[in-house]
């Protein structure tokens, strides 16, 4: 069968070689080693350096790179040195949270407001504005908190440094998501569903509050869980906006100590409850969206993820 | 029930560049089902949403029993709206859905739970209250969306292709409910489809639309049998249109005579009195077939080209002497069909159901303002030709 079957190929011109051809490329339909490999290489480079300093914030000694021992010592445990009991570090710690929930509180009603908005007012206005709701993706950090900095110390001065100035150039640097997330979900909905408020009665501020907000729920909640997780990251803006130590989170306190200054476990322990708020906040928006969008066509956890990255 | 009478005058809606209705006058009797038939782009829609309060017209007037509504708001207009995509809520159930347009009624508590059991009863849907729309299946959530809107009692109903997104059984049966379920309630539906079986089966009247104008209106027989103009035929289902030539213009009512290649034949239907190049129509159903090289009135000699069994029926493709295609449909009546592919016959077309269309190329504007014109704002609609 074998030599009939080769035969016919040398028969046809071109057949024979055609084959070989075939056989030096290789099976298409393979294991992507190379891909695989390159895979698993991401994966280990970016989770073993989180995964060894969280392991040392329970080390039972005060080294950052020799284990000695399981222990929480350096969350409650040590009188002096624990997240609990350091003044400095408890209060990085309320300052993020408390920097976090205002941050939250602030945006995204304003996002809603904005997404709204640019959506029904439609015309050249609208797709400018369209632009500043990318702002925060095109203009690079460093620049704005430089410039809020200037804009607080020189010229707004009512604003002082701190908490509130803080809370101000979080709200403008992370106004984009719940303006973008919400946008998106409006033009998915489509304007249907107000149509059919208002043909039953309602009046159009009625129809926005009975029948909009209710269907943009799982965008807002959303945008909230990312607005929350990344200002518990966020290091660039309250650095330049911060005033004393006592209006510095988490991650400011850690910079200012790593190179000197407070040093040990402890630090690994704050930057592991850091970790822990802000995987939290993204495990809740997960299933909460999924939740929320249960009873929508095709969801699935793919499409969670992608909705809650507001894509 | 009294009110439900809808009145449009020269109603138009112009986008940016676009005119999506270019001033149409029509007028719906109370309790009438009203149908708005033609292609996507005819402007059926945007008449619709006009008339729901969605846009506002560029110009014209809709009175609703009297009242000039073209510029109120939707949530003030006693009408109510059934979607093509339902638009149920999904966040609320379906009896929350049903009830959610008492709230603006003021409808005390007690007789909203009564309203709504009467409602979902009305739609066969009695017990399914504490469902999510998500959990009924197409027909159904159709049903609640129908529920929603006659639970307010309006005085017109207006549904936007309600059936289009539901396969063709099921679209067929709800058709029956739905004009059943229209004359127990008596209240004005003005639908909209695309559908032509469906205006036909279900409507008291219907306008075929072209271009955001009335090409014809009248009731589903007068415009299926007396099109009036080629667009109107070919929209109405196959219809075997051909051109001709007229030799010999009617007199008074009596038939005229046209030239179809080297063969003379009687028409007599349609613009009877016209001359010149004309459209001639007949339906499938008309044209009759007898053997090969008989004789008798208006008959050509033609061959079979093509047969499409279709169940209680055979389509048979036909191919005439002048080089025409025409269709022939043909019961079938359990003997067998004598034709096969290539069988020369003797086609007959009878004069009385030859229709004589003037070529819309030339006159279409004036069909519109002398024939149709009278008959616009005529109720009645089927003025003899």
């Amino acid at each position: 069968m074998a030599g009939a079957t080769s035969e016919v190929l040398s028969a046809v011109p071109g057949g024979a070689s055609s084959a070989r051809r075939r056989r030096r490329r290789g099976n298409p339909w393979r294991r992507p080693w190379a891909l695989e490999g390159f895979t698993w290489l991401y994966i280990v480079w970016s989770i073993v350096p989180v995964a060894i300093a969280v392991l040392f914030s329970f080390n039972n000694g005060a080294s950052q790179s020799t284990w000695q021992g399981f222990s929480t010592k350096w969350y409650v445990g040590n009188s002096v040195q624990s997240v609990l009991h350091n003044p400095s570090l408890h209060q990085a710690v309320v300052q993020t949270l408390k920097l976090s929930i205002l941050t939250t509180l602030i945006t995204v009603p304003l996002g809603i407001g904005f997404a709204i908005g640019i959506d029904r007012w439609r015309g050249r206005t609208s797709s400018s504005l369209n632009m500043v709701m990318i702002f925060s993706f095109v203009v690079p950090e460093l620049l704005l908190a430089v410039a809020l900095f200037l804009l607080v110390t020189q010229l707004l001065k009512f604003l002082t440094l701190g908490t509130t100035a803080e809370v101000a150039g979080l709200v403008v640097w992370n106004f984009s998501w719940p303006a973008i997330i919400v946008r998106a979900r409006l033009v998915t909905i489509g304007k249907t569903y107000e149509e059919a408020a208002t043909d039953l009665g309602a009046s159009r501020l009625s129809a926005i509050r009975r029948v909009l907000l209710p269907m943009l729920m799982p965008a807002i909640f959303a945008s909230a869980v990312l607005v929350f997780a990344s200002t518990v990251d966020d290091f660039v803006i309250v650095e330049q906006l911060s005033s004393t130590a006592a209006t510095q989170p988490m991650s400011v306190l850690i910079y200012s100590n790593v190179h000197g200054g407070l040093q040990g476990p402890a630090l690994n322990a704050l930057a592991t409850i850091m970790l822990f708020f802000s995987l939290a906040v993204a495990l809740v928006g997960f299933v909460a969206y999924r939740w929320m969008t249960r009873g929508e066509r095709s969801q699935g956890a793919t499409q969670a993820l992608t909705g809650i990255a507001g894509i | 029930m009294p009110g439900g009478h809808v009145k449009l005058q020269s109603l138009a809606k112009r986008f940016d560049e676009v005119t999506a209705v270019d001033g149409i006058s029509l007028e719906i009797e109370g309790g009438e089902f009203f149908s708005l038939l033609g292609p996507s782009g005819c402007g059926k829609t945007t008449t619709l949403r006009m008339v729901a309060g969605f846009e506002p017209p560029t110009s014209g007037s809709i009175l609703l029993d009297g009242v000039d509504v073209a510029n109120w708001p939707p949530n003030q207009r006693n009408v109510n709206t059934v979607f093509q995509s339902y638009a149920l809520f999904p966040f609320l159930t379906v009896a929350e859905n049903v009830a959610f347009g008492m709230k603006y009624r003021s409808v005390p508590k007690s007789e909203v739970t009564t309203r709504v059991g009467e409602a979902l009863e009305l739609v066969q849907l009695a017990g399914y209250g504490k469902r999510r729309p998500n959990q009924l299946s197409g027909g159904q959530q159709q049903r609640v969306a129908l529920a929603r809107a006659l639970v307010l009692r309006p005085a017109v109903l207006l549904l936007d292709e309600p059936l289009g997104a539901l396969d063709a059984k099921l679209r067929r049966t709800l058709q029956v409910e739905l004009n059943g379920l229209q004359k127990q309630v008596g209240i004005t539906f003005l639908y909209v489809t695309h559908d032509q079986e469906e205006a036909l089966t279900m409507s008291d009247r219907l306008a075929v639309m072209n271009h955001g104008q009335i090409a014809q209106l009248g009731t589903p027989e007068h415009v299926y049998t007396e099109p009036a103009d080629a667009y109107v035929a070919d929209f109405l289902g196959v219809s075997n249109l051909m051109e001709a030539t007229v030799e010999a213009a009617g007199v008074g009512a009596g038939p005229c005579r046209v030239r179809l290649g080297d063969f003379l034949l009687d028409a007599a239907t349609g613009e009877v009195r016209a001359t010149g190049d004309v459209k001639l129509a007949i339906r499938p159903e008309r044209v009759d077939l007898h053997p090969h090289e008989t004789v008798g009135a208006n008959r050509m000699p033609g061959m079979v080209e093509r047969l499409v069994f279709l169940g209680s029926t055979t389509q048979i493709f036909l191919r005439l002497a002048n080089g025409a295609a025409l269709q022939a449909l043909v019961r079938n009546d359990g003997i067998g069909l004598p034709y096969r592919q290539g069988t020369p016959v003797s086609v007959a077309l009878p004069a009385d159901a030859l229709r004589v269309l003037p070529d819309p190329g030339v006159s279409v504007a004036e069909i519109h303002d002398e024939t149709l014109g009278d008959r616009l704002l005529d109720p009645a609609g089927a003025a003899p030709v």
